[in-house]
């Protein structure tokens, strides 16, 4: 009898730890699923800064960090050798990577015919990389090549800028060295767009650094008014406007 | 940065924030005397602070007039076989410039304020021109050091 009512209670401690392990599987699951359906992913999936979440396929990961651009080298479809800097330079530079076979890119090839049409501002330098000859073909790029754009073939100039597709756009500011600009485009007028976009961020961005933040400068030059007036930090005169008006004390 | 042309058998250390373009030009067709020492093109290095067009000209025609007061053009030119041994080309190896080997009347085309030098050698049996303009002649104390370091990273083999 004893023992059989041992064997019982065995069977119901382990009853109950299999009911509990299974609960808790189950509650993992859910809270997994949740996390999917809202798009939450654990940090810890973003290992090295990477975005905690796939793209589709086909569709390249946005880059983690600030890109650098870096200066161009590669041979003219003529057979020159060409270097091309981009870097340490007043103007930008707008670094289009084209194929002669897809294309997408043919449209871009007869709009650079004529760079005078593109609208391109006085400060930004267009220059066309395509890969190098053994993966490109020659005629093709010296027959497409715009006369007044230097094209150059250089497959090391795509891996510098790891570029995931063609058309690609990278548009690198001379000053700092910095890609303020990149994408896939299907179209002049979108590529015109994202560079007005990436110019006006970067020169947004360069003002607030320049001025300390969004209101930086102003208050530096309130603060200073104040200090030759003889306000300093804590008088009262500087809260008069906030709560009951002072008594008249006449 | 080096630049490497096989066909015109250069190479050029560019140093950073310079342009560079090394081409072969075709020999003359119509005259066999007319061709690089080695029987095929001639060799030609621009090197430049400044973005360089695409039409640029041999002696920097169409690029020399958007150039800035700190600007730097150095151009080899390489001259037919038929030069070497003559009296323009006697000098052996590459010239190293100084100061007062600019003149604003050195210039292929005269432009305000620039300043220039012509220099003709013959090197590993090659005739060449060494041409450089300065964007500006008050400037050549500090460029010509520096076009110095350019014209001796320039291999001719």
């Amino acid at each position: 009898m004893t023992a059989a009512v041992v064997t019982l209670c065995v069977v119901v401690a382990l009853l109950t730890l299999l009911v509990v392990a299974l609960l808790r599987s189950h509650a993992e699951i859910l809270r997994q699923l949740h996390e999917l359906r809202s798009g939450v992913v654990p940090a810890a999936s973003g290992a090295g800064g990477a975005p905690g979440f796939q793209t589709r396929p086909g569709v390249p990961m946005p880059r983690t960090g600030d890109a650098v651009g870096v200066d161009l080298h590669g041979m003219s479809p003529r057979g020159d050798a060409i270097a091309v800097a981009v870097r340490g330079q007043e103007h930008r530079t707008l670094v289009a990577f084209l194929t002669s076979g897809c294309l997408t890119c043919r449209s871009f090839w007869a709009s650079f015919a004529e760079p005078e049409a593109l609208g391109l501002r006085p400060d930004v330098r267009l220059v066309v990389v395509t890969k190098d000859p053994d993966q490109e073909s020659v005629s093709d790029i010296a027959a497409l090549a715009p006369a007044a754009v230097p094209v150059l073939m250089s497959t090391a100039a795509w891996d510098d800028y790891d570029v995931p597709m063609a058309p690609y756009f990278a548009l690198v500011d001379g000053p700092t060295g910095a890609v303020v600009g990149e994408g896939a485009s299907t179209g002049w007028v979108q590529v015109r767009e994202l560079m007005d976009r990436a110019l006006a961020d970067t020169t947004v961005l360069r003002d607030l650094r320049t001025r300390g933040g969004a209101t930086g400068g102003r208050d530096r030059d309130t603060d200073s008014e104040l200090l030759r007036s003889g306000i300093e930090p804590g008088d009262p005169r500087l809260h008069h406007g906030v709560g009951p008006a002072p008594e008249d004390p006449s | 940065m080096q630049l490497v042309s096989q066909t015109a058998r250069l190479a050029v250390d560019v140093p950073a924030g310079f342009e560079a373009r090394v081409s072969n030009r075709a020999p003359d067709p119509a005259d066999d005397s007319v061709s690089g020492a080695a029987g095929g093109g001639l060799g030609l290095v621009h090197v430049a602070t400044f973005p360089l067009p695409t039409d640029i000209g041999d002696f920097g025609g169409g690029a020399t007039p958007t150039m800035a007061f700190n600007d730097i053009l150095v151009v080899l030119l390489e001259y037919g076989r038929e030069s070497v041994g003559t009296a323009l080309f006697s000098r052996q190896g590459r010239p190293r410039l100084t100061v007062a080997d600019f003149d604003e009347n050195q210039l292929q085309h005269n432009l305000a304020g620039q300043s220039g030098s012509q220099s003709f050698f013959v090197e590993n049996g090659r005739a060449w021109c060494l041409y450089v303009v300065l964007g500006s002649h008050l400037n050549r104390a500090r460029a010509v050091p520096v076009v110095n370091d350019v014209v001796s990273s320039i291999a001719i083999n």
